[in-house]
């Protein structure tokens, strides 16, 4: 859902990626530095510190798995109970509103879990704020940090101290249905905004629906509009957010209002399934895989409920909107994922940190479950890209490190969904102008941000 | 029996009740004065004191007032829609007919629902194209009418006000129920030897006699409407936009979402007021009514 | 019986039956689905016409049924039942007293019935903490029992008022009987109608509560059969998802729909009560 709350910044991150790249061919030397860094990493149940009965708590946000057991809820507690006997782990999940209410309240009243995620940088219960609140603990002393790439360190860390460990990489895209593609006569994945349009006019003629996207769930806007800034915004001005908090420039500048304005055209143009704003984003992953559409806007972490079985066979494909013009080459909107911190206050620190460096360790079965569970793209060295779809993507971001951050990661929680709520006034035909859409965000983020 | 002792020592019936009310009721309200003049985020535990920033800030904005208008809508309709309906059905199940029960159940069971099941289960009959509603009119031939109830801001207020009225209306209609069985039968027989009509029957017999009960589902719809909060919560997201937001689930965004929890005690705050004052005006109004019939 | 009236007799079943269809069409339509297989994904306008216990079984899995409906019945018994002690004790000097102190706990009871649970919640927690009480399965029954004691105590009030007279308590009180024996023995078996409109009403509303359980409650397996349903959140719109969260949405309301059918009497009496007290 609102996966989105993350920030990275596009030059490290590309750096990163680089060294990801050059890091899979690498399995073998990371393990064996794992083993001997870590002493839990044999697969012998080891005792914890002391071996009295210890009770933790975890709360995570996120829909349960629909089949099979759920890694949360099913597999983590139950490798954990493995490796520690004396370990037990209560865990509970909650869809993302109700994750925010539940966790926040929690961490208030100090009676916060062990075990909590966390988002990077100033998103909602951003790794900024928990850390700067005193909730999180450092993890600077875990062993496991040489095998995660630096962007996504950085994006936890506070004062230079790292304190949730990243579930990996995520990148917005446009999932497509090869297969109407080829029918509308499309024969190649459109690199730039005007051969997007022409693309999505020619599958509007052949009386396919272009793009479905499940507006009723408001954050859904986000997937289409920060892939839009990530061409039309930062790459001529990689400052622009550091320029907005000291003032220098406003969400209202030109470069804003030519972001909405595309965003908008697709709309405008009939290009989007009409009545979005009723369907919720489930639903509109389900016309996608029925074939109903050509197009969804996404991220890497719906792979499983974009490839899920539909009424329809067909070929998914992946790759970057184009916000860029003509002649311009296009930029990816990627930042990295959510993660799991400590609870600084806990009494069972110790013990939640013997579970992280087991769960990090590279190679233990709670690793390899965890990586198989997650379909982000690893930020731990010596990982094969499990998901040959993002190849492309991927390829292009590490040669040309063409790539910027989802914007909210750097604006107060609060800014988008001003953004999603205005916007959603233009979808259902009010007449809102893309300038209104871009003043509401600015005005937001004047009564929002502190420095 | 009426001695001054024996009274005071009566009070102490009233402590463990009291210590509950104040320590988890009263007391947090209270906190929320306190907290409507900082810039409190709600989890980090350091805020300065703003003054009444938070109100001037509130009052210059859009949410406030749409908030407002939303909730007084959400109320207006589920009491004056939601009672008719169900008088109606009380009176027509008040007719000497076999199965009162099993009519009365079925009009009954939906409120045994929990607000999560009941959004589920309407998420599923408002949706376009696959949803009960839609499928229903593709099937008799009105395919070409707008199915988008949850999606469309002219239409989605109204319809999850449509899902209370559903769920509610049962109690309602029990209350009518009981209510209708205290009217006489012989008054209504003198009525009718007097050549009263219907109308007049009605107007100047049941209702009069039914004083009681409407003032209770009167009382209870206005302050259930006033503190709505599940359905945008489950169905809507409280949208689009910010069409459904009603003054709790715009307190509820405000703490929770944007951060802001000074303010959304602020917020509170003049929900409280708004609560207070309609709650009260109902039912001295009511009750007034209610010695003159 | 004259024509006529077997006319009208006729009509009015007619109007009723057609508005009890329309009225829980919805829920037909959730029964007839959830009565079908997991892949089963013709239109759900085709009711009944699959009958398989199969997506029940995944719900049931899926929810932790056995656990969740153990947590639902001792929250919801444990709640109402102090419920009742406190609402009972407390009404019992408001209404046998006549002075201003009393009236004001009336109507300051009675006021708490306007406040919504969302408001206070950040400050009630710090008040959980600052008491030293932990978070944990159990520590919704507070706010359950706060929440539910304006209108319990207004019941309870309002029918010792009208319905126990003084004199009730007369001759065990020249026996010289104590407030507390009093109480107990001759008031509080008297007010059993009111005790069994306060289970009805109190109990159908902490049973069917997702607000507190979901903040207060650290543990999936601790939870209670609302917030099992909020992990089917995500399919609510899905529709290849539905014959499952049907499926769910009944298993939820089943254990109330059976204590409706079996104590019907006592629903339905329950809450007429203070309704019809004049």
């Amino acid at each position: 859902m609102k996966f989105l709350k993350r920030k990275t910044f596009a030059a490290v991150l590309a750096s990163t990626l680089l060294v990801l790249g050059a890091c899979s061919s690498n399995t073998t030397n990371s393990n064996s530095q794992g083993a001997s860094n870590n002493p839990g990493a044999s697969n012998e149940p080891a005792a914890t510190a002391s071996a009295d009965p210890v009770t933790l708590t975890m709360l995570v946000s996120g829909a349960k798995a629909a089949v099979g057991e759920d890694f949360e809820l099913e597999t983590l507690p139950r490798l954990v109970k493995e490796k520690f006997p004396n370990v037990t782990l209560e865990v509970q999940k909650l869809p993302d509103e109700q994750y925010y209410t539940s966790v926040k309240t929690k961490l208030a009243a100090g009676e916060g879990p062990d075990i909590f995620l966390v988002f990077p940088n100033m998103a909602n219960m951003g790794a900024i704020e928990v850390a700067k609140a005193g909730y999180a603990a450092d993890l600077s002393g875990m062993s496991f940090w040489d095998r995660v790439s630096e962007s996504a360190k950085n994006d936890m860390s506070y004062e230079g101290k790292p304190y949730a460990v990243a579930k990996g990489m995520d990148i917005l895209g446009a999932y497509y249905n090869k297969s109407l593609f080829e029918q509308a006569g499309i024969t190649e994945v459109p690199k730039d905004w005007p051969s997007f349009l022409a693309a999505a006019e020619k599958l509007k003629a052949a009386g396919i629906t272009p793009i479905v996207m499940g507006d009723k769930d408001p954050w859904v806007i986000q997937f289409g509009m920060y892939q839009l800034s990530a061409n039309s915004v930062y790459p001529s001005d990689p400052d622009f957010d550091k320029k907005l908090q000291t003032g220098e420039t406003a969400l209202t500048d030109e470069k804003w209002v030519k972001t909405i304005n595309q965003y908008k055209e697709l709309y405008d143009k009939g290009y989007v399934a009409s009545g979005s704003l009723g369907m919720a984003s489930a639903q509109a992953m389900q016309q996608f895989v029925d074939g109903k559409a050509a197009m969804i806007f996404t991220g890497t972490w719906d792979l499983p409920g974009v490839t899920a079985a539909g009424a329809s066979e067909f070929e998914r494909g992946f790759f970057s909107l184009p916000g860029n013009d003509a002649g311009q080459p296009v930029y990816t909107s990627a930042a990295t994922a959510a993660g799991y911190a400590l609870n600084a206050n806990s009494k069972n620190l110790e013990v939640g940190k013997q579970i992280f460096e087991y769960l990090y360790d590279g190679e233990s079965p709670l690793f390899q479950a965890w990586v198989e569970s997650n379909p982000s793209i690893s930020v731990f060295s010596g990982v094969e890209l499990k998901n040959a779809i993002f190849q492309d993507v991927l390829t292009n971001i590490q040669e040309t490190g063409n790539a910027f951050y989802f914007s909210n990661q750097m604006w107060p929680a609060g800014v988008s969904d001003v953004m999603q709520s205005k916007f959603s006034e233009i979808i259902g035909g009010k007449s809102t102008t893309a300038e209104d859409v871009a003043k509401a965000m600015q005005d937001k983020y004047t009564e929002l941000y502190k420095e | 029996m009426n001695s001054a002792v024996m009274k005071k020592a009566m009070y102490l019936f009233v402590l463990p009740a009291l210590l509950f009310y104040c320590i988890f009721w009263i007391f947090p309200i209270l906190k929320l004065f306190q907290y409507s003049l900082t810039d409190y985020n709600g989890y980090v535990q350091s805020f300065d004191y703003v003054g009444f920033d938070n109100f001037k800030q509130l009052f210059g904005e859009e949410i406030l007032g749409a908030s407002i208008k939303n909730t007084l809508a959400y109320t207006a309709i589920t009491v004056v829609l939601g009672n008719a309906i169900a008088l109606a059905l009380a009176i027509l199940l008040n007719a000497n007919i076999r199965a009162k029960g099993f009519y009365r159940s079925a009009f009954y069971i939906p409120t045994l629902f929990s607000a999560i099941v009941v959004g589920f289960i309407w998420s599923y009959v408002y949706m376009p194209g696959d949803g009960l509603i839609a499928s229903f009119f593709a099937k008799v031939g009105l395919g070409g009418l707008d199915t988008n109830f949850l999606g469309s801001y002219s239409k989605a207020l109204y319809s999850i006000i449509a899902v209370d009225i559903w769920k509610n209306i049962g109690t309602s209609v029990i209350i009518f129920l009981a209510g209708l069985q205290t009217v006489p039968n012989e008054l209504l027989e003198a009525g009718k030897i007097d050549g009263a009509g219907r109308w007049k029957l009605f107007r100047f017999i049941t209702l009069p006699m039914l004083a009681t009960s409407v003032t209770i589902n009167i009382t209870l719809s206005v302050i259930n409407g006033l503190k709505a909060f599940d359905f945008p919560f489950v169905m809507t997201n409280g949208g689009p936009g910010i069409s459904t937001n009603t003054l709790i689930y715009a307190m509820y965004k405000m703490a929770f979402t944007d951060q802001l929890f000074g303010k959304a005690s602020a917020l509170g705050l003049i929900s409280f007021a708004i609560i207070i004052a309609i709650t009260v005006v109902c039912v001295l109004t009511l009750n007034k009514k209610e010695v003159s019939a | 019986m004259t024509n006529e009236s077997r006319v009208k007799r006729l009509s009015t079943h007619a109007i009723l039956l057609a508005l009890v269809f329309i009225n829980l069409v919805p829920l037909l339509i959730v029964l007839s689905s959830s009565l079908r297989s997991p892949r089963n994904m013709t239109n759900p306008l085709n009711w009944f016409n699959e009958f398989t216990l199969e997506s029940f079984e995944s719900a049931y899995t899926r929810m932790h049924f056995p656990v969740a409906l153990w947590n639902s019945v001792v929250l919801t018994v444990v709640s109402v039942a102090f419920v009742v002690l406190f609402a009972a004790m407390a009404a019992y000097p408001m209404a046998r007293i006549k002075s201003r102190t009393s009236k004001f706990l009336y109507l300051f009871f009675l006021a708490g019935l306007v406040v919504p649970g969302q408001m206070v919640l950040i400050p009630v927690i710090q008040m959980i903490k600052g008491l030293g009480i932990p978070l944990g399965q159990y520590t919704p029954i507070l706010m359950f029992i706060t929440c539910s004691l304006p209108f319990s105590t207004f019941l309870y009030t309002g029918f010792i008022r009208s319905g126990v007279p003084e004199e009730v308590e007369e001759a065990a009180y020249i026996d010289g009987a104590g407030l507390f024996k009093r109480f107990w023995q001759i008031v509080f078996p008297l007010l059993l109608p009111v005790t069994v409109s306060v289970i009805i009403t109190q109990g159908v509303w902490i049973w069917n509560d997702y607000f507190f359980n979901m903040v207060f409650i650290t543990k999936a397996l601790d939870a209670p059969l609302p917030v099992a349903m909020l992990g089917f959140l995500g399919d609510q719109q899905n529709p290849a998802q539905w014959n499952v969260l049907f499926a769910a949405c009944i298993l939820c309301a089943l254990p109330l729909l059976v204590m409706f059918f079996a104590l019907q009497k006592y629903f339905v009496g329950g809450l007429t009560m203070g309704s019809v007290k004049g």
